[in-house]
């Protein structure tokens, strides 16, 4: 059987501001379909890498391909073709607060299709509804809680039915429970209509619950340090800091600068 | 859209056609149902069912290959009888991954049932609403006005809870940093009031009245209501946003928490700054704005003498206090008032802009309508 093409495919990248550099030698494939994990401690440059991969910053070095066609080279209409292929929701949501829901999730449709108003409509609600949040259409974001504004930042990152979404730490500040039924929409989007996802975050239970396959950055090497399903990761794991990680160990305490970053 | 995404060969678009059958019509769909192709194929089945209309219709989307929400769209409206007039259309034939996605698309009666926007309120209630908003405002404003002074008269009890070094800072920004920037709109106003005065006082010839006219709107009215203005531009606006931003951030709510009231912490020494510096950056405008009068002068042949002279004998020592008093309750209004609107900001993106706006344009009235009061009030009191 053929492997299924990649989605995404990364290739020597080196992500970093300046002279700085955060991430190297950066290599890996998100295949179609799969939500793949990108995880390490705070400051491990996880969020860098994926403002690379949405061609928010332009990587030092190395391409990325997203359907086999570099973001970083293409432009005009061939970059927003590609920036089509995609949708991104961003930690804090990013919601427009001057619009209800429903038109923050209409918002793209206005500006990249020609269908009729009512059409747009249906299909803004019918992206609500797959997110669970079709009762909170009329409302702004202001009015909702944290774990329905991530699922409306999600359902706008939809709009345009993109292959590839990625999620900028999902569950972070959502309490237990609404971040368990956030994984539960995303396995669901992922099972039913087969959208391939990169999701960026730290949490272990979330990690267990969504990730088909994972890759693990550290800050101290630079680098992709583990690469495997989430139970691989955490049972057979070499890397001393990959166990420190699944097992939710402090620094020992000689090192113990940044421990809280860790636990 | 759609020919771009042919051209790539990415989409193959969608058709459309129309067949008839003994008991029924069918529609037959086929190729790509996704955002880029839906619009034209809408418009293509719109002009068929319109051309032919039909008793009953079927719906064949065996043929749709590919499909997205956006496509799934039509087969709804189809389904629903949004395209004819109310007559549902049966749905044969369409893929079971495109099923899931076209059951994602909420029922009518869902839709109905959201239907609840906020009502529109009656005249008599936004009238009332909006008289409320206006008293409530007053009532902000009367309570900022007596917190102020209550606040004062602490430090003037106890200097030291005022925060000094703070008010240095904000004599550099809003003071320093603004006198060249006053000095040379009033020196360009004296002389523009120079050359639009000189003209009508020579056909009586009394050009050299000029200066006379110069020393006295300089130092009493615009020179404090220039500077004002500028303040009001510069630094009130900035006092709002500065404000506003911590509100939004919830600092102000830290600051309470933490027992320290948000007036003494930060307001005070705004409107403390504002109040010491405006007769100073007014003092700089008063004199720039008569030497721009005097180059106007020099340059129609006065000699510095005959200027001076008239200078002395027009401009009397009540008109600078008058100027100077004016300029100090102005700068307590402009600050005092750009504090309030940031303290005042509500919730949301545009709320520190519209404290910031709301700082400048309320500052700029209640400069004028207080040197209105002025007007009137020394006028009676002849001074």
């Amino acid at each position: 059987m053929n492997p299924t093409p990649a989605a995404i495919e990364v290739r020597g990248v080196v992500v970093g501001y300046g002279e700085r550099v955060v991430q190297q030698n950066l290599n890996f494939q998100v295949r179609r379909g799969e939500v793949f994990v990108v995880l390490g401690g705070s400051g491990s440059g996880k969020s860098s890498v994926l403002k690379a991969m949405i061609g928010l910053n332009e990587p030092l070095a190395g391409e990325i391909l997203i359907d086999g066609e570099d973001l970083a080279q293409a432009d005009g209409e061939d970059r927003l073709r590609l920036l089509r292929k995609f949708g991104v929701m961003y930690q804090s949501g990013a919601l427009f607060g001057s619009m209800t829901v429903l038109e923050n999730v209409r918002m793209p449709l206005d500006e990249f299709s020609d269908l009729e108003d009512d059409a747009k409509d249906l299909v803004a609600l019918g992206k609500l509804n797959q997110v669970s949040l079709l009762s909170a259409a009329a409302q702004v974001p202001s009015e909702l809680s944290g774990g329905m504004k991530k699922r409306a930042a999600i359902a706008r990152a939809l709009a345009l039915d993109p292959g590839i979404l990625f999620l900028d730490e999902p569950s972070a500040g959502l309490d237990p429970i609404t971040s368990a039924g956030l994984d539960q929409t995303i396995r669901r989007l992922s099972q039913s209509f087969g959208i391939t996802f990169v999701v960026v975050t730290h949490e272990l239970a979330s990690i267990f619950a969504i990730a088909d396959r994972c890759i693990m950055l550290d800050s101290r090497r630079k680098t992709i340090v583990a690469e495997g399903s989430p139970t691989d990761l955490r049972d057979h794991a070499e890397d001393p800091y990959v166990r420190q990680f699944f097992q939710r160990q402090a620094e020992p305490p000689a090192v113990r600068r940044d421990g809280s970053d860790v636990a | 859209m759609r020919a771009e995404s042919t051209a790539n060969g990415a989409v193959t678009p969608a058709h459309a056609e129309l067949r008839r059958e003994p008991d029924r019509t069918v529609l037959a769909l086929s190729g790509a149902l996704v955002l880029e192709t839906v619009a034209a194929a809408r418009r293509e089945v719109e002009v068929l069912l319109r051309t032919t209309p039909a008793a009953t219709l079927m719906v064949d989307a065996s043929g749709v290959d590919r499909g997205d929400m956006s496509g799934m769209s039509l087969l709804y409206e189809l389904a629903q009888g949004r395209l004819t007039r109310g007559k549902r259309a049966d749905l044969t034939g369409l893929k079971p991954e495109l099923q899931t996605l076209l059951a994602e698309l909420p029922s009518p009666e869902a839709i109905a049932s959201l239907e609840t926007p906020r009502g529109r309120r009656s005249m008599w209630e936004q009238v009332g609403a909006e008289t409320l908003a206006v008293l409530r405002d007053l009532r902000d404003q009367l309570a900022f006005v007596g917190g102020s002074v209550q606040g004062f008269a602490a430090a003037l009890r106890r200097p030291r809870i005022l925060r000094w070094p703070e008010v240095a800072v904000i004599l550099e920004k809003a003071g320093v940093n603004a006198v060249p920037i006053v000095s040379l709109i009033s020196l360009l106003t004296g002389v523009i009031i120079a050359y639009q005065v000189a003209q009508p006082l020579a056909m009586f010839g009394a050009k050299s009245f000029t200066a006379d006219i110069i020393g006295i709107v300089m130092i009493r009215e615009f020179s404090p209501i220039f500077t004002a203005i500028v303040l009001a531009g510069r630094s009130g606006s900035a006092f709002a946003a500065e404000i506003g931003t911590m509100k939004v951030n919830e600092e102000l709510d830290a600051l309470t928490t933490m027992g320290i009231q948000p007036m003494r912490f930060l307001v005070m020494q705004r409107i403390l700054a504002g109040t010491l510096l405006m007769p100073v950056l007014t003092a700089f405008s008063m004199l720039s704005g008569v030497f721009g009068g005097v180059i106007v002068m020099r340059g129609m042949g006065f000699p510095l003498a005959q200027i001076w002279s008239h200078l002395a004998n027009s401009v009397r020592d009540s008109d600078v206090i008058v100027g100077t008093l004016k300029a100090t309750v102005f700068g307590a209004i402009v600050s005092g008032v750009g504090c309030l609107r940031g303290m005042q900001t509500k919730e949301g993106p545009s709320a520190v802009g519209d404290s910031a706006t709301r700082a400048v344009v309320a500052g700029i009235l209640m400069i004028i309508v207080v040197d209105a009061v002025f007007a009137v009030v020394t006028n009676v009191l002849h001074v």
